[in-house]
């Protein structure tokens, strides 16, 4: 580059002084003496220059002068130009010895200027706020769900070395068994054992069923569960003589609730089934148990088994085998602590050995009472770490949360397409400001940041009152819980730190998203200066749109695919509910009668009963009453096995209880003990032979009552009524089949067909049944006087879950509802997200276009064709975005083919109906803006810039 | 004389170019313009010198002070790198733009 001081004009001789004239017309700008003196020194030599080239074109002096000046306009065009500048780029304050911090005030003035321009669009701001608050809340919500569930600790000490120790997979053992176990294992610094019980809790005035564990003396240390909240733990010392530590521990949270945390609970007395205990101390917050789910309110010693843990299934007072020495009835589970170091393969076959040892020595080949499951009665020990085992009782809900994870997080995506949308079409209305920004200094990258500044602002603000909307959210899923037993887990969410932190992330990362493309494209220089004011930039045009369309189409698919799954699960639902389940189920009441755990003797119960259904059929509005032993719907089972008298023995004997139904096994038979008139109270139709009489008494034949399915299974079309089946073994005794009924429903509504075998309760006695009472009265009624009459009966027995049927038939629909509610709100909300989106991208571009469409309009076009041209563009995207949803779609609904019942993953009415619903408001949505632009006045828009 | 509007939307371009090749000083500037233009624009003080130091500040030129002796101080403007970025888009823009003009309105040969 040549030596910029070669002047190629001749050198001056004197210079005049020129500031008389500049000083005033720099003065109001109060620039720095330092600045004023340059710029005079830079404009004076202008005018000198000026003059001599007016002098040397031959003016004199004065006019040379006067012509100079008027380069500076009139006196306040300087300052004019100049003081725009000056005031666009007013450094920060220096202030002496303070460090650079030129960035956080840089932030702080975004910060403003960006709130600055919130305020002044509000409709904008509340809409794009109220938007992000529903996508970030949903998603904070589910998270919430998801913390509480899938990242559930199980408040234990060095969980690593930990490791649950089952029979089969999952399977019990009997105390002395694991007894055995415990004593004699070198692999475990200790295993400790448990069972689950129900009690009666009475304090004072009521009694109330508590759920709870029974623990070895050892279950605190091995668990290594801290230091007691108040009080103490369990220890050894209190498990070493039957019947003599009358003690209990209970729960943090039971304590909270039921004792109102009072501080003087440590000592105080309490009846547990009747019999005076201790308590000596709460559980530290946190520790819920060794399993995942589930409430535990206390945890008493495993030597009072005989008040707190009575067999179960026929037994009674007068027959009451220990379990502390039974042999063969299973119902301890264990967890045990490795020593440090141990790999757990050579544990389990330490316990393996010991096993097949005990068997083998201890357990006698004949004589046992009880009779083992079907399934082999020595099955391989298994050991699993706590942390797999902990995932695996989280597996049931992990698929429904990471469902609920997706739908929430597509419904925030749509909406942050929208609000990328938006912010796009407003980058173009704001091009001005944007344009004098960086005229008056500013730098692309600083530009930047403050455009995403506002939309992270934006974000934040989304995602406070997202947070408040799932603080909300949880509450009142805290306050209404799910019924017991609906879901499979139970948990309690709250919002704590975790959760407040993904929120913050996810708001910050929402705001990045949809504001970096309107950001980069707003920022673009260079264009406006040249082209002011024009609106259609040619070339750049093109790709801008693109961005917007396939923001659009995004969208669709998304929404479409929320709403095939929305519809997929309200089918489901429907299916479930037209369900016929084979009982009246509007007349019926029930109420479980746990008198187990009272020790009634056998004539006790009886009479218990007896009395119990007597005085319930007196009350007023109650046609009858009755027993059973399998609650109804209630998810359980008793399993026996069954052989018809002259078949010949061709299988063993076995029995369960507690698990689901048997349906394809003609070896094995589901069945309840019944009191009578089972079948009038539940309306469960005679199809043949006749039902329980007075007459079947315990001291005569024993008879039997077949449902179809079962006889159809045994008999084929032969007629059963006067055949003998056994369910004790291939020895009976024998039972006559007096009677087949119609099929209704057993364990849950959506089983298959299930053989059952009706016993009546006279011929077997029973402990623990579930009254049914049939009203002539709407059911709901009856629930006030039927606990007051059973509790007059007997006041130490709880009766906390006296429901309708309806209600019981609504708790095992409560998953399939709440999925399907929450499915139709969010694919509802998606779809409503997703036609705004149209609506505004279609709507922008009419507006854009509106000189396009002018000109058409004048030069004749036909406005019908306009109107479907618009519309065309719209419904063009829309038909992408269902091609691509609907795809989307069938893979998926395959995916979850598992946890749909009822509905096939194909199902026709929900594709064609999701994909009708969405194109018939599509439609509307481009047909508004497409409306508009025929109505385009073709002179006004030719006006237009 | 051209048109205001035309002249304001236009004046980056005009003062990066004049210096495209070499610095220049304001007045050099002034007068490059004038005798380029053949007389049709004119640039006074009250108007050049603001857009100097807009241009300066946004970094597309660089101002240097050069002193002689027996003479006043001047200050002589060249082209940044980002300048000369920023000259060849304009450059560009403004050829499409006239283009389209000619296009629309049929003005031939400007």
């Amino acid at each position: 580059m040549p030596d910029p001081t070669e002047d190629s004009r001749p050198p001056r001789t004197a210079s005049r002084d020129w500031s008389a004239h500049l000083r005033p017309r720099l003065a109001r700008l109060a620039l720095t003496a330092a600045r004023e003196r340059e710029i005079i020194d830079e404009l004076s030599q202008h005018l000198d220059d000026r003059y001599d080239a007016l002098r040397a074109d031959g003016l004199a002096d004065l006019e040379a002068r006067q012509l100079a000046l008027e380069e500076l306009r009139d006196d306040d065009t300087l300052a004019r130009y100049m003081r725009a500048l000056r005031q666009a780029h007013v450094p920060a304050p220096i202030a002496e010895g303070a460090p650079n911090r030129g960035l956080t005030a840089d932030i702080l003035q975004d910060l403003r200027y960006a709130a600055r321009m919130l305020r002044r669009q509000p409709g904008f701001t509340i809409a794009v706020v109220l938007t992000l608050a529903l996508g970030i809340g949903a998603n904070t919500a589910v998270f919430s769900l998801v913390n509480a569930t899938l990242f559930q600790r199980l408040g234990v000490g060095d969980p690593a070395t930990l490791a649950y120790v089952s029979r089969g997979n999952g399977g019990v053992f009997s105390y002395p068994m694991y007894a055995t176990l415990r004593d004699h294992t070198q692999h475990f610094a200790g295993l400790a054992g448990w069972g689950g019980i129900s009690a009666s809790l009475h304090t004072g005035d009521s009694a109330e069923l508590v759920n709870g564990l029974i623990v070895t003396g050892n279950f605190f240390d091995v668990l290594q569960v801290g230091p007691a909240a108040r009080g103490r733990l369990l220890s050894p010392a209190d498990d070493v003589t039957p019947g003599a530590h009358p003690v209990a521990v209970i729960s943090y949270d039971f304590w909270q609730t039921r004792f109102a945390g009072e501080t003087g609970v440590v000592g105080r007395e309490v009846r547990l089934n009747g019999h005076v205990f201790t308590v000596v101390g709460v559980a530290p917050a946190g520790f819920g148990g060794p399993v995942l789910g589930g409430v535990r309110s206390l945890y008493v010693p495993m030597m009072m088994q005989a008040i707190m843990r009575p067999p179960r299934a026929r037994y009674s007072g007068d027959q009451n085998p220990d379990l502390l020495q039974h042999l063969t009835n299973s119902w301890i589970s264990a967890v045990g602590r490795l020593k440090p170091g141990a790999p757990i393969e050579p544990a389990r076959a330490e316990l393996e050995s010991l096993a097949s040892e005990f068997v083998r020595t201890r357990l006698p080949a004949a004589a046992v009472p009880a009779r083992p499951s079907p399934s082999a009665p020595l099955q391989p020990i298994s050991v699993v770490g706590l942390e797999e085992g902990a995932d695996n009782q989280r597996q049931p809900l992990r698929a429904a949360a990471l469902l609920l994870g997706g739908v929430v997080g597509a419904v925030l995506l749509i909406a942050c397409a929208n609000i990328a949308n938006l912010l796009l079409s407003r980058a173009s209305s704001r091009r001005r400001e944007v344009a004098v920004r960086l005229a008056l200094g500013a730098s692309r990258t600083r530009l930047i940041r403050q455009l995403l500044t506002e939309s992270l602002l934006l974000s934040l603000l989304g995602g406070a009152a997202g947070v408040a909307i799932a603080w909300a959210v949880t509450a009142a899923f805290q306050a209404a819980p799910p019924p017991a037993g609906a879901l499979p887990l139970t948990f309690d969410f709250a919002i704590d730190r975790r959760v407040l932190l993904f929120s913050l992330v996810l708001s910050c990362a929402t705001g990045i998203l949809f504001g970096i493309a309107p950001a980069l494209e707003a920022s673009r220089p260079g264009l406006v200066p040249a082209l002011k004011g024009t609106d259609a930039t040619l070339g750049e045009r093109r790709a801008r749109f693109d961005l917007k369309k396939l923001l659009v189409v995004g969208e669709v698919a998304l929404s479409l695919l929320l709403l095939i799954a929305a519809g997929l699960f309200v089918r489901g639902l429907q299916s479930a509910r037209a369900i016929e389940p084979g009982l009246d189920v509007d007349k019926l009441v029930s109420a479980p009668l746990s008198v187990n755990l009272l020790r009634y003797t056998r004539a006790q119960g009886r009479e218990f009963y007896r009395q119990a259904v007597e005085r319930v059929s007196a009350l007023p509005g109650v046609e009858s009453a009755t027993v059973a032993r399998v609650a109804v719907l209630g998810g359980s089972s008793r399993v026996y096995s069954l052989h018809v008298e002259g078949r010949g023995a061709t299988h063993e004997s076995a029995q369960s209880e507690g698990g689901r139904g048997v349906a394809r096994d003609p070896r094995l038979i589901n069945a309840n003990v019944v009191g009578p008139e089972f079948f009038q109270t539940l309306g469960i139709a005679l199809v043949k032979g006749r039902d329980f009489r007075d007459t079947d008494v315990e001291a005569g034949p024993p008879v039997v009552i077949l449902n179809a399915t079962a006889a159809a299974m045994q008999f084929a079309n032969a007629d059963p009524i006067g055949s003998r089946v056994s369910v004790d073994g291939p020895d009976g005794p024998w039972r006559e089949i007096v009677g087949v009924v119609r099929d209704s429903k057993y364990g849950a509504l959506r089983e298959e067909a299930l053989p059952v075998a009706y016993l009546p309760l006279a011929q077997n006695h029973e402990t623990g049944m579930t009254l049914y009472v049939r009203g002539s009265v709407p059911p709901a009624s009856l629930v006030g006087a039927l606990r007051r009459e059973i509790q007059s009966l007997e006041p130490n027995l709880p009766v906390p879950n006296i429901r309708t049927m309806t209600d019981t038939i609504g708790t095992s629909l409560y998953a399939a509802r709440m999925g399907a509610w929450l499915l139709a709100v969010f694919g509802g909300l998606a779809l409503v997200l997703a036609v705004v989106g149209i609506y505004g991208v279609l709507s922008f571009s009419v507006s854009r276009r509106t000189r396009e469409m002018g000109i058409r309009l004048a030069l004749g076009a036909d406005s019908h064709r306009v109107f479907l041209l618009v519309v065309r563009d719209g419904m063009l995207l829309v038909a992408v975005g269902i091609l691509i949803g609907l795809t989307g779609g069938l893979a998926g609904a395959r995916a979850l083919a598992s946890s749909l019942q009822g509905v096939s993953a194909t199902d026709l009415p929900t594709f064609a109906g999701t994909i009708a619903l969405l194109t018939a408001v599509a439609l509307v949505a481009c047909a508004i803006p497409a409306r508009r632009a025929i109505r385009i006045n073709p002179i006004t828009a030719l006006r237009q810039e | 004389m051209l048109d205001r509007e035309l002249k304001k939307g236009s004046a980056e371009l005009i003062i990066l170019s004049i210096v495209e090749t070499r610095a220049r000083h304001g007045y050099e500037i002034s007068q490059q313009i004038e005798q380029r233009s053949a007389g049709q624009l004119k640039f006074h003080i009250a108007s050049l010198y603001p857009l100097l130091y807009r241009l300066e500040e946004r970094g597309w030129l660089q101002g240097r002070w050069v002193e002689k002796v027996g003479q006043r101080r001047r200050r002589y403007y060249r082209l940044t790198a980002e300048g000369r970025r920023v000259l060849a888009s304009q450059r560009n823009t403004w050829r499409t733009f006239v283009t389209a003009m000619r296009l629309i309105t049929g003005v031939d040969n400007a």
